[in-house]
């Protein structure tokens, strides 16, 4: 069947190969790089300042080269942000089921769900990079039309697999239905409350729908049952955007 | 093997066309609905063609599953490519008229005026660029004759333009071109097989930028798309067994693609 360890020799040939055109260039301009301030050093001082020039121009078309990977990076939605953020580690996540207080969690957080229903208007959402932003909205309408994602709320309601919950508040989050993101993070919590990316998702979706000091307030709450670093690092982040 | 998280996705994705299976992609489904309505037009002969993997095969065992319900339908999915063999299996199939000896396209006329359905029956040929000039010819008639009606699809190669031969130049025809899936339609392709089949845990797994690279590894062919994901799962299930801590369940892992990748052929290493 699958041979495992020649594929990953196979896959770092391919690697290094790929890499190579990169490290070519990479050596020539290191090479440059010293010899050319040598060959300089060697004449008069006068030349020092064009020296730094020089070398200052051939180290410019490096970032391009590089870039290369967050270019495709700028297209991700929101949510990628999130991901990038959760590393859950198994073994912590069964740890902190059995330490977390599970009924004083979700009960506090479901009693501001009414409130945020009535007072929090269809929601407007500042779009924080702009150029981003409008190149998801044609996305989302196509995805509106083809991916059902009534079909799966309806699932969801029928199996409550936290698993399926979490999904649709990506879904939601994504297309930035921060409302129905909400909700669904907090039936997920509700049914598990030891997903660290449905809390992530709860509290981003209460940001978004300008209820910050709320989502500041659930961090705390989750840190302290969870020790998630995940959630210390967003609230970290939260802080700082506040004191601006 | 023993149970795996990754073992029913991993058979998710077997290659094999099975009209339950069946995804509704955006794209797709307009093609489906047109193709709907070609068939009940009269004297038309519909064409699906386009590359090997974009689904000609899955749209037309979706289509004898939903037409098959109202009205009599035929499909002959491994071309019966001998001249007198052909007319025989589809006498046999559709007017349950059973010969020994072949029949000549008068004899076959006859039989279907005798049996006369109240709607013309309809026969799905796949993989018709195995069928020679003159038995297309005969197919012609057949539908000239208003005895049957005809969709086939056909293999578009590079090498050569079938489209272009000549009895498909005829105005007779309608042709639908398939294509291969878009970014936001493999997302919704993968996404949605994973769904309809409960794997929600490895559907979370799936961010837009597995996606991304898959489709560049596959450039959006439902085939090419199927043998990766097989492959890319069979990995996992290899890791789940033997080296579990190796798996990390927010993000298909990157390394792990271009491993199935190679495995598939789709990156020469
Ligand atoms: N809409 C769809 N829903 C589910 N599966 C699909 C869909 N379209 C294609 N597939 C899958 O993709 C694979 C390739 O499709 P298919 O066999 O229909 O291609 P094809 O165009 O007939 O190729 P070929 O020209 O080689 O015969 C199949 O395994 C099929 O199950
Ligand atoms: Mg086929």
């Amino acid at each position: 069947m699958l041979d495992v360890s020649k594929l990953e020799r196979r896959w770092l040939k391919y690697k290094i190969k790929s890499m190579l055109p990169y490290a070519g260039f990479l050596t020539v301009i290191i090479i440059l790089g010293f010899t050319i301030p040598l060959l300089l050093s060697t004449s008069t001082s006068s030349h020092s300042s064009i020296k730094k020039e020089n070398v200052k121009k051939l180290k410019a078309p490096l970032p391009p080269l590089s870039k290369n990977d967050e270019n495709s990076m700028i297209l991700e939605p929101s949510m990628q942000f999130l991901q990038s953020m959760n590393v859950p580690s198994p073994s912590l996540e069964k740890e902190s089921i059995s330490s977390i207080p599970v009924s004083t969690v979700p009960s506090k957080i479901s009693i501001s769900q009414p409130k945020i229903e009535t007072a929090v208007p269809p929601p407007i959402v500042k779009p924080i990079q702009t150029p981003v932003q409008k190149g998801n909205l044609t996305s989302i309408k196509r995805d509106d039309t083809t991916f059902d994602i009534h079909e799966l709320e309806e699932r969801f309601k029928n199996n409550s697999n936290p698993n399926l919950g979490l999904y649709i508040a990506r879904y939601h989050y994504d297309h930035g239905n921060y409302t129905e993101s909400y909700n669904y993070a907090l039936k997920t919590n509700a049914i598990n409350s030891t997903i660290e990316e449905s809390w992530l998702i709860f509290t981003k979706s209460l940001v978004k729908l300008g209820k910050e000091d709320q989502a500041k307030k659930t961090l705390q709450l989750y840190i302290s049952n969870s020790n998630s670093q995940n959630a210390k690092n967003y609230l970290d982040t939260l802080g700082k955007e506040s004191h601006k | 093997m023993e149970y795996s998280l990754f073992s029913k996705p991993r058979d998710l994705f077997i290659d094999i066309v099975n009209p339950k299976d069946y995804v509704q992609i955006d794209s797709v489904s307009h093609m489906y609905q047109s193709l709907k309505t070609s068939v009940q037009k009269p004297l038309k002969m519909i064409l699906l063609y386009g590359r090997p993997g974009t689904g000609k095969s899955m749209l037309l065992h979706k289509l004898h599953h939903d037409l098959s319900k109202h009205q009599k339908v035929c499909m002959i999915d491994i071309p019966v490519i001998d001249e007198d063999d052909f007319l025989r299996v589809l006498a046999h199939k559709i007017y349950s008229y059973a010969s020994r000896e072949s029949l000549s396209l008068t004899n076959f006329l006859e039989l279907s005026a005798a049996v006369n359905y109240p709607v013309i029956p309809i026969v799905l040929l796949d993989e018709a660029q195995l069928y020679s000039s003159s038995l297309m010819e005969k197919i012609r008639l057949i539908s000239d004759a208003r005895a049957l009606k005809f969709v086939i699809t056909l293999h578009k190669t590079d090498n050569e333009d079938i489209i272009a031969k000549e009895h498909f130049q005829t105005r007779i025809w309608e042709s639908i071109e398939l294509q291969n899936a878009s970014y936001e339609e493999l997302k919704i392709y993968i996404q949605k097989k994973l769904l309809k089949a409960n794997c929600f845990d490895v559907a979370n797994m799936i961010n837009d930028k597995n996606i991304k690279l898959i489709n560049k590894l596959t450039r959006g062919n439902y085939r090419d798309s199927n043998k990766l994901m097989f492959a890319l799962f069979s990995l996992y299930a290899w890791y789940e067994e033997h080296n579990p801590s190796k798996i990390k369940y927010n993000a298909l892992n990157k390394k792990w693609i271009e491993m199935a990748a190679i495995h598939t052929g789709l990156i020469r290493a």
